[in-house]
């Protein structure tokens, strides 16, 4: 990783410097000024070049420039390119004066101060620039980084969502119905036989649950009258149910436990807080192009979505986990005596 | 003891009912379905013991006995309630987890045996008084938001009116129940309870100082530390109660 880090940074120090110098010969020739003195003047210049901007890099790295805020990050930059364009001007400078490099390409001789002058000039623009590319390319692997990091945390977190809603069994059900059961034993006891398999059908789903993302609607609606058949014992005559089920429908792929959400929500808001009970009705058919998945109780809708809790909100995450914005999911309250939640999933 | 079964599911009746048979002291004489029939059957059969399940359709358990002027002794029944159970444990209310293990039951009936005989000796005398008068041994039941307490009166040093609400002192808690003072006065034992002036009931037993205050008052001083003025009409009568 170093060593091709490394070499990367050799790479573009040789390419720019290179760069630099065949734009100078290519401009030389292009205006009819090349000769001996402008190479061994070019040779100098790019030698401090390589030098000085290597010492700068081990200066910015020390630092940890990198890490500080984008703010001082440009301040430091700007200050850096100053400080080491001076340095390489009185270096470049005194070398150029005394060794009769002076002259200009259009033959002048000039003074010390004006060399001086333009040195820095140049070598500031060039440090600019090379301080810039240094500057974007860690800012574009820096950003790429962290971009892969979201994406890595994002499917994290929808793994370990969709773990944690799929093992969601509500434990005030599997108790009551532990109760039920124990009541029917003495009265009803075939029922009672028929309970206790309803009951394991829907704790051997919840365990298995982890296993796909998506399961058939027959097998989620098998689950949800098993859990049904399980809350009729509990509340009786106070629980009526419908099914209107398109048999077509039930091929269709939707994420486990999610209808069962849904039921257990319309029961939990609707049936029980109602001292005579109610409906629950179960629809699933096609409309457009969607496959529409409602539950509708009886009962008014209070306070809106917030006030629902973790069914339905984590009802609306998973679809937007598993089907983005294509699939919807709204509650309302559909006249003065239903509330309908309905999910429509893209077929 | 009378007992009454409140539980909104008829399986979870029938299977407590089954339970109790096991105890012949305790006699169930009634069941209720949801927290209001509860409210009725409790006034009409005036029972020793409850058993109260607290989530039930349109009130809860805790709702109902809140409602209560005084409350009968509680067994709360539930299947698994986070929030409930956090009440209980903050509280140390006697609980009892469906489906109900017998010994537990047992433990529980025992407990209301050894702790129970003065609130039945109680009863007793209620037929005997007017029914509407609570006693110093009967108790309320007190809920302030998560908070809830069962209070017995004897406990109580101060009533005092905060608007429609009461805040009633005991121990280290005040806590507000939704009554008024006028209402609280008509109910509780004259003798031990005295309306010391228009906003303030004190409980005469829990009196630490009495002190003359200007302008021909009292000034008492309760057992928690709260100064009650007495107002000067008040004066005249309270004085003429304890020199009796």
């Amino acid at each position: 990783m170093q060593r091709s880090y490394n070499s990367r940074y050799w790479g573009f120090q040789l390419a720019g410097w290179g760069l630099f110098a065949a734009l100078n010969i290519f401009f030389a020739f292009l205006f009819n000024k090349y000769n001996s003195v402008l190479i061994e003047r070019l040779v100098f210049d790019v030698e401090m070049g390589v030098l000085f901007t290597h010492i700068m890099r081990e200066v910015i790295r020390r630092s940890e420039l990198l890490l500080k805020n984008l703010q001082q990050q440009i301040i430091i930059f700007v200050i850096l390119t100053l400080i080491f364009s001076l340095l390489i001007a009185s270096v470049v400078s005194p070398y150029e004066y005394f060794c009769g490099l002076k002259i200009t390409p259009a033959g002048e001789s000039v003074s010390y101060k004006e060399l001086l002058f333009t040195n820095l000039v140049s070598f500031f623009t060039l440090l600019l620039i090379w301080n810039f590319i240094y500057f974007v390319y860690h800012f574009i692997v820096k950003s790429r980084k962290q971009q892969l990091d979201t994406l890595q945390l994002e499917a994290l977190v929808k793994s370990l969502e969709l773990k944690t809603i799929k093992a969601h069994i509500n434990p005030h059900f599997i108790f009551n119905a532990l109760n039920g059961i124990r009541a029917l034993i003495d009265e009803n006891p075939a029922r009672a036989r028929r309970a206790i398999t309803e009951l394991s059908n829907i704790l051997r789903s919840s365990l298995n649950a982890e296993k796909g993302e998506t399961v058939s609607l027959e097998d989620e609606l098998k689950i949800v009258k098993d859990y049904l058949a399980l809350e009729n014992m509990r509340f009786e005559d106070r629980l009526k149910i419908e099914y209107e089920i398109d048999d077509d429908t039930l091929d269709q792929q939707v994420p486990p436990m999610m209808l069962q959400t849904l039921v257990e929500n319309a029961i939990k808001h609707g049936i029980s807080k109602n001292v005579k009970g109610g409906l629950v009705r179960i629809i699933s058919d096609y409309t457009g192009n969607f496959h529409e998945l409602a539950v509708q109780n009886t009962g008014r809708l209070n306070g809106g979505l917030s006030h629902q809790g973790f069914g339905l909100s984590s009802t609306q995450d998973r679809l937007n986990l598993l089907y983005g914005e294509k699939a919807k999911f709204e509650i309302k309250q559909i006249n003065s005596d239903l509330v309908e939640a309905k999910v429509l999933i893209p077929h | 003891m009378k007992a009454i079964i409140i539980d909104d599911e008829r399986l979870a009746r029938a299977e407590l009912r089954k339970l109790l048979q096991e105890f012949p002291e305790i006699e169930v004489v009634d069941e209720a379905a949801n927290a209001d029939e509860g409210l009725q059957k409790i006034e009409s059969h005036n029972p020793d013991l409850i058993f109260l399940d607290i989530q039930m359709p349109g009130k809860t358990g805790f709702d109902m006995l809140s409602e209560l002027d005084h409350s009968p002794q509680v067994i709360f029944t539930t299947a698994y309630d986070e929030y409930a159970l956090k009440a209980f444990e903050v509280n140390a209310l006697d609980y009892l987890l469906k489906p109900v293990e017998p010994r537990r039951l047992a433990d529980a009936v025992e407990k209301l045996k050894r702790s129970g005989g003065s609130s039945v000796a109680e009863k007793i005398n209620h037929y005997s008084e007017p029914a509407t008068v609570l006693g110093e041994n009967d108790q309320v039941f007190v809920k302030d938001g998560e908070r809830c307490w069962f209070v017995k009166l004897s406990d109580v040093r101060l009533f005092e009116s905060v608007g429609n609400y009461a805040k009633v002192f005991f121990g280290n808690n005040k806590p507000l129940i939704l009554k008024s003072l006028n209402a609280l006065e008509e109910r509780l034992d004259d003798k031990v309870f005295f309306r010391a002036n228009r906003k303030h009931i004190v409980n005469l037993r829990l009196i630490e100082k009495i002190e003359p205050y200007f302008n021909g008052g009292l000034l008492l001083e309760l057992k928690g530390g709260e100064k009650i003025e007495v107002s000067r009409r008040q004066t005249v009568k309270f004085k003429e109660m304890m020199s009796l």
